[in-house]
């Protein structure tokens, strides 16, 4: 089968407010750049336009409808998929590798800003009838879900609050070297133990603070790429997996993320994650999901994580870097767009773009999205430079 | 592409606020949760659903199982009785504001192979709770219960 390059990227910064545009300028401004790093019309180049949206993150019923134009797509092939950015970049793998289509555009964004009821449309997304009945009772916070799992994850792994806080340090950190983050800071491990407790024993500086932006990514068949682009970045492997969707049956290890990873690692041929990946890109808009994430990417053994981390594996300098974007901590929770905020930064790194906070000597990446409490779905994508 | 200067306010620009028409559905019990609420209701019992096939119940019951996609049939009353699996304390309302006293929710484990039902702990000092504890669901009065899941006020230690 045909093989899948990324030939071009474009995004807005990312911030916390984005008065200045609407959400369809916002998108806007994020392909003309995609565009431009392509060397595209499209108008004329692309076959394909997939967006990544969710009626009530955007206030739309029936939103696929409104996506065409920002994105230069009218009168053109054009469909939206309710999920995660990486879930879109899986369908546009698929278009191209049967053939369908050569050059296919995927984008993913986040006015969240402008949802005033941000919590209650979390608890909208539980059980109507057994879940969102009790903590509506006294409106309590719906990321009480994020506390429970959290609980769950460091009672059966060892997990200790002080690994899980060094997260929020070391993303906080690493943000301070990406323009786009917006969320970059130095602080400590105690500052983080310190924040109040939202639901023990999560504290409010574990909880990815939300951020506007949108991610627009160009691919295109491999014979394309190489003419598109100098250095397009290869898709070796894209796998995807629900886990049940009642809380109930949420256990300590993120299993959707095990199982798209090794739908994606058969793909790629990765047999031994730790020696043929270089660095990875998690969702972590809970600091707990970072480490439960690289555990589930094979990175570390089950409960081994933490430990890793307070060593500095997974630090900048460290043996295997993760998230040196910032992560969602850093970087900001982008809702759908998280995925492909992931992706963006591990095609910046490939290509050797990523500035201040670039890794030296990277050919192979990973990026994995979760889509939030309550569910449990993700995506694992992964990257390589080629040689 | 136009540029813009950074405004401090989000309603600063021209808005519109809106609405999403979404508080108007309802949510039909289905077949097995009829037969849940009304045996919560009528019996103050608990029922699950179980496979035989994989020796495994759901509570509250389902009409098919997610193991092995088969149609259940078989109910079971699991107890009021069961053990916390994991718990949290929220302190936090959707506001952000103090939750006053603070609601605990945990993942209760009526026995082997049977899924955790999710709920609230009262009677119970946040500090005192801990996996393993042995809790027990206190219910409404007859009177009071309507067949919702909120019939159970919550569980407590025993
Ligand atoms: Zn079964």
């Amino acid at each position: 089968m045909r093989d899948v390059a990324i030939v071009g990227v474009g995004c807005t910064p990312f911030r916390p407010l984005t008065p200045e545009v609407n959400w369809k300028e916002l998108t806007f401004q994020a392909a003309v750049r995609a565009y431009e790093d392509a060397g595209i019309d499209p108008r004329r180049d692309v076959d394909s336009f997939i967006t990544c949206a969710e009626d009530f993150w955007e206030g739309f019923s029936i939103f696929d409808e409104f996506t065409p134009d920002q994105l230069g797509a009218v009168l053109r092939p054009m469909h939206t998929v309710t999920g995660d950015g990486l879930l879109g970049l899986a369908n546009a793998v698929m278009q191209i590798k049967t053939g369908l289509c050569d050059v296919v555009v995927v984008e993913a964004h986040s006015k969240i800003s402008e949802l005033l009821t941000f919590e209650h449309v979390v608890e909208l997304a539980f059980d109507s009838v057994y879940e969102a009945p009790l903590s509506r009772e006294r409106d309590v916070h719906p990321y009480y879900v994020a506390g429970l799992e959290m609980q769950l994850y460091l009672h059966e792994t060892g997990t200790t609050e002080e690994q899980c806080a060094a997260v929020v340090v070391q993303d906080k950190q690493n943000a301070l070297l990406n323009p786009l983050a917006p969320y970059g800071t130095r602080m400590s491990v105690d500052d983080v133990l310190g924040s109040p407790p939202l639901s023990d024993p999560l504290k409010r500086l574990e909880v990815a603070p939300r951020a506007d932006g949108c991610v627009v990514l160009v691919l295109a068949a491999g014979e394309i790429a190489e003419r598109l682009c100098e250095v397009p970045i290869y898709i070796e492997g894209i796998g995807w997996c629900s886990e049940s969707p009642w809380i109930a049956a949420r256990g300590a290890e993120a299993l959707y993320a095990k199982r798209a990873a090794q739908m994606a690692y058969e793909q790629a041929g990765i047999t031994n994650p730790l020696q043929q990946i270089d660095f990875a890109e998690v969702d972590d808009r809970f600091a707990f999901k970072l480490l439960q994430h690289v555990e589930a990417l094979g990175l570390a053994h089950p409960g081994q994580a933490g430990k890793l981390l307070l060593d500095g594996m997974f630090s900048r300098d460290g043996e295997l870097p993760v998230n040196p974007s910032g992560g969602c901590l850093g970087a900001g929770d982008l809702i759908e767009a998280g995925g492909l905020a992931r992706a963006l930064e591990v095609v910046l790194q490939l290509r050797g773009e990523a500035g201040a906070r670039q890794l030296p000597d990277v050919e192979t990446g990973v990026a994995l999205s979760w889509r939030g409490v309550p569910h449990g779905t993700g995506a694992v994508a992964v990257f390589r430079r080629r040689s | 592409m136009a540029f813009f200067e950074p405004m401090q306010k989000a309603t600063e620009p021209r808005h519109w606020l809106g609405d999403m028409e979404a508080d108007h559905y309802f949510y039909g019990a289905g077949v097995m949760g009829q037969r849940f609420f009304e045996a919560l209701r009528d019996e103050g019992k608990l029922l699950g659903s179980r496979c035989e096939r994989c020796d495994w119940t759901y509570v509250p019951p389902r009409l098919y199982c997610e193991r092995c996609f088969a149609e259940l049939k078989e109910l079971r009353d699991v107890g009021l009785r069961g053990r916390v699996k994991a718990f949290t304390v929220v302190y936090v309302n959707k506001q952000g504001e103090p939750l006053d006293p603070p609601e605990v929710f945990a993942l209760i484990e009526f026995g082997p192979n049977i899924t955790p039902f999710l709920h609230k702990l009262g009677d119970a000092p946040p500090e005192r709770v801990h996996v393993g504890m042995v809790v027990e669901a206190v219910l409404k009065p007859p009177a009071e219960r309507e067949g919702k899941i909120t019939d159970i006020r919550y569980f407590r230690p025993i």
